[in-house]
């Protein structure tokens, strides 16, 4: 009798966790995305990432929207136009499909998911300029796609965590399963374009993937509200460090 | 001595030049910097031992026309978006074969729509 209560204490308690609590229905954010070197930053794209309802006739979706297009003085040397979509549950934040449609320079890639999380598998498909690919991929159950995995990041509850604890999240990327983990380092009042905010301060690391380098070089803040909204973002990659400053926020939920 | 930094000179005062007109002209301060350094030094030997200055006139001519090009640049021009609207429709297309894509799956634990 005992272990059922402490079951059934233990299921609400991550169904409390797991619900959405800072994700708005309609909501839209705008970021500029620089590349810095020795101090000099150069803006070259705007980032925008958007949620909006989308209903079948069944069920109503989450659509959550992640878009990339440089500036219109890149685009004559590199042009970037990046669209990435994850259909999730509005109160659990669980993908169904994802998709991912980037083309950079003279690079194109189609990318689509769709997740089945009774067997936890996922039809893959993926598709190039001159090839397609489909195939089955067999996932944990708690793998999502990148997109659904910076909103439940977002949606984390950081109260929770001590400085320098790690969190860990599990997500599928061109077909394989990568591990982001996401250490609390501290609470950080910083100035940014909607004024002084105290923030979460988080170290990104990818635990199976190289692209992200540096230990606690890869940073974040989240807003310390009900919004988490991620304000700045600081990246070390192999051509250089990125910068990441939201611009705009509307519709948000809190 | 001084050919050494005639040559260096005139290195970074062209990369300078050429990243001044890319889109990435804020970077061409550091080797218009580099250069300026380095032509001062170069004219610094010359002087001293009376040799031809048309080559160090050159690295300098160039570094002044690499940082008119990234200060102008860096004051006026304006940040914008280009031609996004292939992206709006592809977003828009992507959402009504996506729709249809999720009437087929099984989406279990979801609200029912009201």
């Amino acid at each position: 009798m005992k272990q059922f209560f402490l079951l059934i204490l233990f299921l609400w308690g991550s169904l409390l966790t797991a619900q959405n609590t800072a994700i708005g229905h309609n909501e839209k954010l705008g970021f500029s995305a620089s590349y810095n070197m020795s101090g000099l930053l150069t803006e070259i794209a705007q980032v925008t990432m958007q949620t909006s309802e989308v209903k079948t006739s069944n069920a109503t979706l989450l659509r959550l929207k992640c878009s990339a297009a440089t500036y219109s003085n890149f685009d004559n040397y590199f042009k970037i136009r990046d669209l990435y979509e994850s259909y999730v549950s509005p109160t659990t934040l669980v993908p169904y499909l994802y998709k991912r449609d980037i083309n950079e320079g003279s690079y194109y890639k189609f990318e689509q998911y769709k997740f089945s999380h009774k067997t936890k598998t996922v039809s893959s498909t993926m598709k190039k300029r001159k090839s397609e690919q489909t195939k089955t991929v067999k996932i944990g159950a708690n793998t999502k796609d990148i997109v659904s995995t910076i909103y439940n990041i977002r949606n984390f509850d950081f109260r929770t965590l001590n400085p320098n604890d790690t969190k860990s999240f599990t997500f599928l990327f061109d077909n394989e399963e990568l591990i982001i983990n996401v250490k609390y380092l501290r609470k950080e009042t910083i100035n940014t374009n909607l004024g002084k905010k105290e923030c979460y301060k988080l170290a990104i690391t990818l635990k199976n993937d190289d692209a992200l380098k540096g230990t606690n070089e890869n940073l974040l803040w989240l807003t310390a509200d009900g919004n988490k909204l991620p304000v700045y973002a600081k990246f070390k990659i192999a051509v250089g460090t990125g910068e990441l400053k939201l611009k705009s926020a509307t519709g948000l939920k809190n | 001595m001084r050919r050494t930094f005639i040559i260096l000179g005139l290195i970074t005062a062209i990369l300078a030049v050429m990243l001044a007109v890319t889109p990435l002209s804020k970077i061409a301060f550091i080797p218009s910097v580099a250069a300026l350094i380095f032509g001062l030094i170069a004219f610094y030997f010359s002087r001293q031992k009376q040799y031809p200055k048309k080559s160090i006139q050159l690295i300098f001519l160039l570094t002044i026309i690499a940082l008119t090009i990234t200060t102008y640049k860096a004051v006026f021009t304006v940040v914008e978006v280009g031609n996004v609207e292939e992206l709006k429709s592809k977003e828009k297309e992507s959402e009504e074969k996506a729709i249809e894509e999720l009437e087929d799956l099984e989406l279990d634990e979801l609200p029912e729509l009201e």
